[in-house]
């Protein structure tokens, strides 16, 4: 019995699990009130991107390109980065936070975005919209370091840095969701009402969720403001619920202002979510109410009915960011589950070293395998070739063909789920979430049974 | 000149030369926006890349072949499960894609190494594939990496395998059709001619230009084959990488998408004779000149026009039905390319719409002297358009329906227009007179969706209309303004066909016609 983590024995990549590190800074920009980034590099690095956003959520969001041409790439591109602040400024006058996103073309040919913005804002800020407050914040993330979880890490570390001031400390937390869905937002919300306690949240993305109106008004757009970003800097304790998507903005906050940062753990699973809220009590100092006991109850309930009858022991992969598959692995865990193949979908050397990896490691009872730097390969290449059986895969849809072409039912989760409807505004996390995962789960493998005329009698009385 | 200006873009004069209001008694020449130039930036243009043009239009529809992209992984994810060409391969290269995986390392030191392993761990990992296609990308054309060289020396040492280099970066041009460009000519100069096809009919033809959204190829290659006319290739939806080396042995090339692949059906007329013949398979009378004009080229118009006559007889009364109940709506026609010319006439005819708007991406002006002049005067005409001007246009024109992307189609939902996808479609194939059909029905169900009609209101107002029913149907919104005649007739009927049209012509046997002497 073993829990091996290895690298991908390969060095290319058949089909990917993850894109590049601008699609992380991209949806840090969607998720800030006011705001539209600015991509520095070719047209699709932006394109895509809208695109995938649109497939995951059903709606659009707003973002800009420098449209780099063969002359910029040539010549340098600095001035690209120049005329599209001041297109955007003069056509969006809502706008105040303009994030400009490098691309690995951008940051090869050197273009220094940085200085761009001190030219721009000596320049062009202060001659033609002298009167506007506009932040233009650099963010480099050139698509061949890390990933799109890299990239968001880096984004919100630099949004943070931007805006962060000490002012009147207050009680509030700052709470870093990571790479989260409108679901997630609005339960981690509710857990901290019940507790009384005042957040910044980073990001405000429930409204992603957004309606259509008789009128035609809404559009979706993330709610985080300018306030919410200076008041992190006043905070008495960062929250940052994914360690690979947000520490770094916690770690710079506890640095320059001493603000203590509470890492983890992604809440997924009651036992997440205990600690969770533990921890929110140890720093705040407000009780765990009854009524968060009583929601815990229910949760409890759900599982009960599900965990050993239908879930001990089916065998689960999981793939996406490593959070993500770290909470589903430890929740699938607690549901004797067995979690036999986790991917994660980079090469962040530090997962090796993750404490919660290497529990899994001293405490399994069965083999297991953990992939990093992983693509889909290493997961159909098992069930194809090598014999792996599975129960279960948990992952986002870019993995369908394989549940489908190996007949082995999946629940769409992570980012992105466009083959599924409305999957976003569901909780992973919370109480809440560890009840919608529960029986999503079992409802698949029910349907699964019936659609393999697999026991499917079992379920005639339950 | 009928140049219009948005409020939107006022501080951006130079839009202005990129939209026109086709005018009154106006000739093209007065009425022909900008087009193809440099995007503006921050404009939030719907532009995609050149590498986006070359791979995930044309290179990827190309069925039987491992498709890697020489970079970081992101090109590779981005365009990978965003579009809709199937294939009947179980759809090979729909599922799969190959990214070298490009890091800083490989970017300081190269990354010519790491591509060659990557092609042998491809091959290795898919031993029944022999051909393969890579694709440059911005990072990998700034550091300079000779990827033919390396394909070159894969090549020597596996004889079996064959692979295709296609440098088309991303920022290789204003837009995606920098790309359809470059790998037009990188296909024409170094594969074809390298397989001699063997030649199983008189009458043998390419199919250029067409990448089987939703089958669409297999529709029309449905139609050749029962004239008995061997398609040699398809270039490139549900094309095979060998049939594509062949396109030298055609004696005619069928070009239907003119803006993305004219280029190698110019070329090869010019290097091989090859006569271009430029056809629609999108309306019924577009189709059947088309096929019409195919018989003619090989002396075999009676096989044309029995297929022409069977198939407008079955599918003609549907057609109309849709006809009678779309007269008069408002279009806004917002493709990517070439569908604004292809569609705008003939959904005006055969559909009784009504087209307000043509917009295009990546367009060049001779797709909008195209479209202009077959749009009506007081169209709006736009060339890479941008967020808000599409917005304004939409409350400007207050269209009934939108044909355009995914992302877009989001933004106009929200401003309570419906819309289809022009691009992937909804339920296609929408080539073919059944697919022409197909096409009204989608466009029937979007504008008189009983959730369209709720949209509108807004039940907070003393006004708010009350229900008389708890349900509402497309028919009842749409046949109370008909006369008795359309609502009551015998012949005319809705769409018969089933959800899946495509897949039974797999199985499809094909009448043989006698060989000529020769």
């Amino acid at each position: 019995m073993s829990c091996e983590v290895k690298e991908k024995g390969r060095v290319g990549t058949i089909n990917p699990i993850f894109t590049c590190q601008p699609a992380g800074a991209q949806f840090v920009s969607i998720g800030i009130k006011d705001c539209i980034g600015i991509v520095h590099g070719g047209q699709g690095c932006v394109m895509f991107v809208r695109l995938i956003f649109s497939q995951h959520y059903k709606e659009s969001f707003e973002l800009a390109s420098s449209s780099l041409h063969e002359d910029g790439a040539v010549f340098g591109a600095c001035g690209r980065v120049e005329e599209a602040v001041d297109v955007l400024l003069a056509r969006y006058p809502h706008v105040k936070v303009i994030p400009i996103i490098t691309t690995c073309s951008t940051e090869i040919i050197g273009d220094d975005v940085d200085g761009v913005i001190r030219k721009l804002k000596d320049e062009l800020l202060a001659e033609k919209y002298p009167d506007r407050e506009v932040h233009l914040i650099a963010m480099h993330t050139p698509s061949f370091v890390g990933s799109m979880i890299s990239g968001y890490d880096v984004a919100v570390r630099d949004v943070v840095k931007h805006f962060a001031k000490r002012t009147t400390p207050s009680e509030k937390i700052n709470l870093l969701t990571g790479w989260v869905n409108p679901g997630d937002v609005k339960e981690l919300k509710h857990l901290l009402k019940e507790m009384d306690i005042q957040a910044n949240v980073l990001f405000e993305i429930e409204s992603f969720d957004s309606p259509v109106m008789p009128d035609g008004s809404a559009v979706s757009h993330g709610n985080t403001t300018i306030e919410d970003l200076i008041d992190t800097g006043n905070a008495q304790a960062t929250f940052a619920l994914n360690r690979y998507e947000g520490t770094k903005a916690a770690e710079y906050l506890e640095k320059k202002f001493k603000i203590p940062a509470v890492i983890g753990p992604t809440p997924i699973g009651i036992r997440n979510t205990d600690t969770f809220l533990q921890n929110l009590r140890k720093v705040t100092g407000k009780p765990i109410p009854e009524s968060l006991s009583r929601e815990r109850g229910v949760a409890i309930d759900a599982l009960t009915d599900l965990t050993h009858m239908f879930l001990a022991d089916k065998r689960v992969a999981i793939y996406g960011a490593a959070d993500l598959v770290i909470g589903l692995a430890e929740f699938c865990l607690d549901l004797e589950m067995k979690p036999v193949l986790l991917l994660l979908g980079d090469d962040n050397s530090k997962y090796v070293d993750d404490a919660r990896i290497k529990a899994i490691q001293e405490n399994v009872d069965f083999d297991m395998e953990i992939i990093t730097n992983a693509d889909f390969w290493e997961l159909e290449n098992r069930i194809k070739n090598e014999g792996l059986e599975l129960d279960l895969i948990l992952g986002h849809s870019k993995g369908r063909f394989i549940s489908i072409d190996y007949n082995i039912p999946m629940l769409r989760v992570g980012f992105p789920t466009y083959d599924r409807a409305g999957l976003y505004r569901y909780p992973t996390v919370g109480y809440g979430g560890a009840i919608w995962l529960a029986e999503q789960m079992a409802n698949l493998l029910f349907a699964d049974m019936e659609h393999k005329k697999n026991k499917e009698w079992l379920l005639n009385v339950w | 000149m009928p140049l219009h200006e948005f409020e939107c873009s006022k501080v951006i004069p130079e839009r202005k030369q990129h939209a026109v209001i086709k005018g009154k008694g106006e000739t093209l020449a007065d009425a022909l926006p900008q087009g193809y130039l440099n995007t503006i930036p921050g404009s939030i243009s719907e532009r995609g890349c050149a590498y986006c043009g070359a791979k995930h239009v044309i290179g990827t529809p190309m069925k039987d072949v491992i498709h890697i992209s020489h970079g970081p992984v992101g090109c590779t994810y981005d365009t990978w499960q965003t579009k809709r060409y199937i294939s009947d391969n179980d759809n090979f290269q729909l599922k799969y894609t190959y990214a070298t995986d490009v890091k800083e390392k490989h970017i300081v030191f190269g990354a010519e190494k790491l591509l060659k392993q990557n092609i042998l761990e491809a091959f290795k990992a898919f031993p029944q594939i022999k051909r393969m296609t890579i694709y440059q990308t911005c990072a990998t054309a700034l550091i300079g990496d000779d990827i033919n060289a390396i394909a070159a020396e894969v090549m020597e040492e596996l004889p079996e395998v064959d692979i295709f280099v296609c440098n088309s970066p991303g920022f290789a041009g204003p837009s995606q059709s920098g790309g359809h460009h470059k790998i037009n000519i990188a296909w024409i100069n170094q594969k074809v001619g390298t397989v001699e096809p063997e030649i199983t009919s008189d009458y043998v033809m390419n199919y250029v230009g067409e990448y089987n959204i939703q089958g669409d190829q297999e529709v029309m290659t449905d139609y050749f084959k029962r004239m008995g006319i061997q398609v040699l290739s398809t270039f490139t939806g549900n094309g095979s990488y060998d049939g594509l080396r062949a396109m030298h042995k055609a004696q005619l090339n069928v070009l239907e998408c003119a803006r993305s692949a004219e280029y190698i059906a110019n070329e090869l007329r010019v290097r091989y004779d090859i006569p271009r013949l430029d056809i629609d398979g999108f309306g019924f009378k577009p189709l059947a000149d088309s096929l019409r004009k195919i018989g003619m080229f090989f002396g075999i118009e009676d096989r044309a026009k029995a297929i022409i006559d069977e198939e407008i007889a079955r599918w003609q009364p549907e057609l109309d039905w849709y006809k009678e109940r779309l007269m008069g709506k408002k279009v806004c026609l917002w493709p990517g390319g070439s569908k604004l010319w292809h569609w705008a006439h003939c959904i005006e005819e055969e559909m009784g719409l009504r087209v307000v708007s043509v917009y295009t991406k990546f367009g060049h002006q001779g797709d909008m002297e195209k479209g202009i002049a077959r749009v009506q005067e007081g169209t709006l005409a736009i060339d890479d358009p941008n967020e808000l001007e599409g917005l304004e246009a939409l409350e400007m024109l207050k269209p009934d329906i939108i044909f355009t992307g995914k992302r877009p189609g989001e933004v106009a939902k929200k401003v309570r227009v419906p819309y289809l996808n022009a691009h992937a479609y909804h339920n296609g194939p929408y080539k073919g007179f059944e697919g022409w059909v197909r096409f009204a029905r989608d466009i029937y169900n979007a504008i008189y969706s009983p959730i369209h009609q709720l949209s509108g209101v807004d039940i907070t107002k003393d006004d708010a209309p009350v229900w008389n029913t708890g349900f509402s149907t497309s028919r009842m919104l749409s046949d109370s303004v008909l006369s008795d005649e359309v609502r009551n007739s015998t012949t005319l009927r809705q769409y018969s066909g089933g959800f899946d049209s495509v897949t039974k012509l797999r199985e499809r046997e094909y009448p043989t016609f006698e060989r000529k002497a020769s």
